[in-house]
């Protein structure tokens, strides 16, 4: 199944949109063969990297990097960015930890709670947005500050900590030697793929991405999309801070401060355009295995975590790079530079 | 002296003796802070000691690149991943580090928590850490009397949620109290611990109201070097000092007169000597039931490293009166706390 899909307000289609889908599936294939060969190489050369213990705790982690890859995707096909992402995040583990410690709610009910208190968050950046005319950059950029200081005065940076086991568990659930974290991974990006592929929505977000101004022009709600695009993003930013609370057991305020790269570099190393108008779900799932996978072999090597941020660093440059070469290849068959 | 040089003996003894027993332990013993912190810097040497002197098979020091709860865990899972099996760790979080504890119990890998507690219960088999509270108010009772019994104290202290921190300032405030109305506080100045922000924060303070501190406590380790430098700067030596922690800076200052003491921790003796129980827990031992602990407000599975305040008069043997604390520990350790097949 192919996650990718074109938008259809703008100048975009025909023979040359077939040349960009072609370079698309190559990227993710790229990308795929290049997963194959660190993990086979990993495999067979890194000691432990097939261990029980390594395998589990590879893909818990990588859960939470993929849903983090996918809130920052989901801004991008708008073109828009959204650095509020691990506050937003930290707010819905606090709200999560309030719910479950302090108000004692069942446990289905407090992860609602949080998720709708992230999607709020989130469609508060988009209304700044389309109110203000500001670049999302500088608007999340402030209520990242911003939702982080609030939760930090409402909480006083108390951790909540007595959270129930059964929630804990959640956080140490196996599916075989995997982390079930990975099938939460899986369901959100099904629904993702269900968003940008069959619903109007999900065409509506690329429209907008891919030509603001055409998009309105063919009749676009171009200011709603834009403020369920953020909450939506602010959704999936609170699906990640509750899974890392049950994985913490504890409600911590520095939830979410280490998000920013991880949720650039996963959607980016997988194909998502930074100028908007294209997602590719499995690519951005991708991009975080290959993130996961190369931190993980790199520490096994023992080699040093500067380096590993060293390499992070490359990685992302990489990623802007691979970028703007193909917006530079799909100008040069005339088609529009997206 | 002769007692510190006949502990030591037994102490080497014990060791000896364990050495022994542990021919069939592979333990692979990993040192992991809260993040980089120049107070954990003695850990290394302590795993490269522990290594030599009670056989293991390796130690490593290992440092998370940021104060994160999260990167610290990931870094111990890697750790885990690389079969290390003996964690010594402070703890990110008193209450999340005990997730991770638990998992690497369900792994086979024993914890201990240094230089601070978790949250108890814990399936840490123990805290081995400076008694704070102590700590605090020793140094503030010296402060007291070096202020001659009078005036205002201020207090620059590490960072506000850290459970250390709220114990610390407990502790001030009770020696402040028991002092009686001659000496008051002038402000728990807290989150100082970091060289950009304790260097606005004291200095601010110093300039801007100097006249009325008559004495400074610091209970951070930055906090104390920033503090120390600030007075020298001043340099009209009225406002006394005790700081914490053995940072040459800090010691310099001492000796000049600049600051009167500062309250030693235990670093080094804390790493060498969880090294040491991890060991002896590999090679089967387990903690007594009735291992008389310490408790406090977090840990009911406390061990006092051990705390003293360094001053002018004992500035050159300090270090081994610690050393003889963690000796003295260790010589007991197998008796007091373990229970061995």
């Amino acid at each position: 199944m192919s996650d990718v899909i074109e938008p259809r307000a703008g100048a975009r289609a025909g023979a040359a949109s077939w040349g960009d889908r072609l370079l698309r599936v190559a990227h993710a294939g790229g990308l795929l063969l290049v997963i194959v060969l660190i993990t086979g190489g990993a495999s067979l050369f890194v000691p432990n990297f097939l261990s029980p213990f390594n395998q589990f705790t590879l893909t818990r982690n990588l859960g939470v990097d993929i849903i983090i890859g996918f809130g920052m995707m989901v801004v991008l096909g708008l073109g828009h960015m959204n650095l509020a992402l691990g506050a937003i995040g930290a707010c819905a583990a606090m709200v999560v930890g309030f719910c479950l410690q302090t108000l004692g709610l069942p446990i289905p009910l407090a992860i609602a709670g949080a998720i709708l208190a992230g999607a709020l968050l989130g469609a508060l950046n988009g209304v700044l947005v389309v109110r203000t005319g500001l670049d999302s950059f500088i608007i999340t950029l402030a209520t990242a500050s911003l939702y982080f200081g609030l939760m930090f005065i409402l909480t006083r940076a108390e951790a909540f900590r007595d959270l129930p086991a059964d929630f804990s568990a959640l956080g140490k659930g196996r599916v075989g030697p995997y982390s079930s974290f990975l099938v939460i991974a899986g369901v959100v990006a099904a629904g993702l793929v269900v968003i940008f592929n069959f619903s109007e929505l999900g065409r509506q977000i690329l429209a907008t991405g891919a030509n603001r101004t055409a998009a309105s022009l063919s009749g676009i709600p171009v200011n709603r999309v834009i403020i369920v695009t953020h909450a939506l993003s602010g959704a999936i930013a609170a699906i990640a801070g509750v899974m890392v609370t049950a994985r913490l057991a504890s409600a911590l305020p520095s939830i979410g401060e280490e998000w920013l790269l991880p949720s650039f570099l996963a959607p980016l190393l997988g194909g998502t355009l930074l100028a908007g108008g294209f997602v590719s779900v499995i690519g951005a799932a991708l991009g975080a295995i290959l993130l996961s996978v190369l931190q993980n072999t790199l520490v096994l090597l023992n080699v040093s975590g500067f380096w590993i941020q060293f390499f992070l660093g490359l990685a992302l440059l990489a990623a802007v790079g691979i970028d703007r070469w193909r917006v530079v290849q799909t100008q040069k068959r005339g088609t529009p530079g997206r | 002296m002769l007692k510190t040089w006949t502990i030591a003996g037994l102490a080497l003894a014990s060791l000896a003796c364990s050495a022994g027993i542990s021919a069939a332990a592979d333990v692979k013993l990993a040192l992991v802070p809260g993040g980089p912190h120049p107070f954990f810097a003695p850990w290394e040497q302590a795993a490269a000691d522990a290594k030599v002197a009670f056989g293991l098979t390796e130690s490593q020091y290992a440092v998370p690149q940021d104060w994160q709860l999260d990167l610290q865990n990931k870094l111990i899972e890697s750790l885990a991943s690389q079969g290390y099996n003996a964690f010594g760790i402070f703890p990110g979080d008193a209450t999340g580090t005990n997730e991770t504890m638990a998992e690497l119990e369900a792994f086979g890998a024993p914890s201990v928590a240094i230089g601070g507690c978790t949250q108890s219960p814990s399936p840490a088999k123990f805290c081995l850490a400076t008694d704070v509270y102590r700590s605090a108010y020793l140094g503030t009772k010296a402060l007291i009397e070096a202020m001659g019994g009078k005036g205002a104290i201020m207090h620059a202290g590490s960072r506000l949620v850290d459970p250390n921190t709220q114990l610390r300032i407990a502790a001030i405030d009770k020696a402040i109290e028991e002092a009686g109305p001659d000496v008051m506080l002038y402000q728990h100045v807290t989150d100082t611990d970091s060289q950009e922000t304790g260097d606005a924060k004291i200095n601010g303070v110093l300039a801007a109201d100097a006249a009325n501190i008559d004495g400074i406590v610091a209970t951070g380790y930055v906090s104390s070097v920033i503090a120390a430098r600030a007075l020298e700067n001043l340099g009209d030596g009225r406002i006394k000092m005790i700081g914490i922690d053995d940072d040459p800076i800090v010691l310099d200052a001492i000796n000049k007169g600049v600051i009167q003491g500062t309250m030693a921790q235990n670093p080094y003796g804390q790493a060498y000597i969880a090294a040491y129980a991890l060991k002896r827990m590999l090679e089967g031992c387990t903690m007594r039931a009735d291992a008389p602990f310490d408790e406090n407000p977090q840990n009911a599975t406390f061990i006092d490293s051990g705390t003293l305040v360094i001053t002018k008069a004992n500035i050159d043997t300090y270090r081994d009166e610690l050393k003889g604390i963690a000796d003295d520990i260790i010589a007991s350790f197998d008796e007091k706390y373990l229970t061995c097949n």
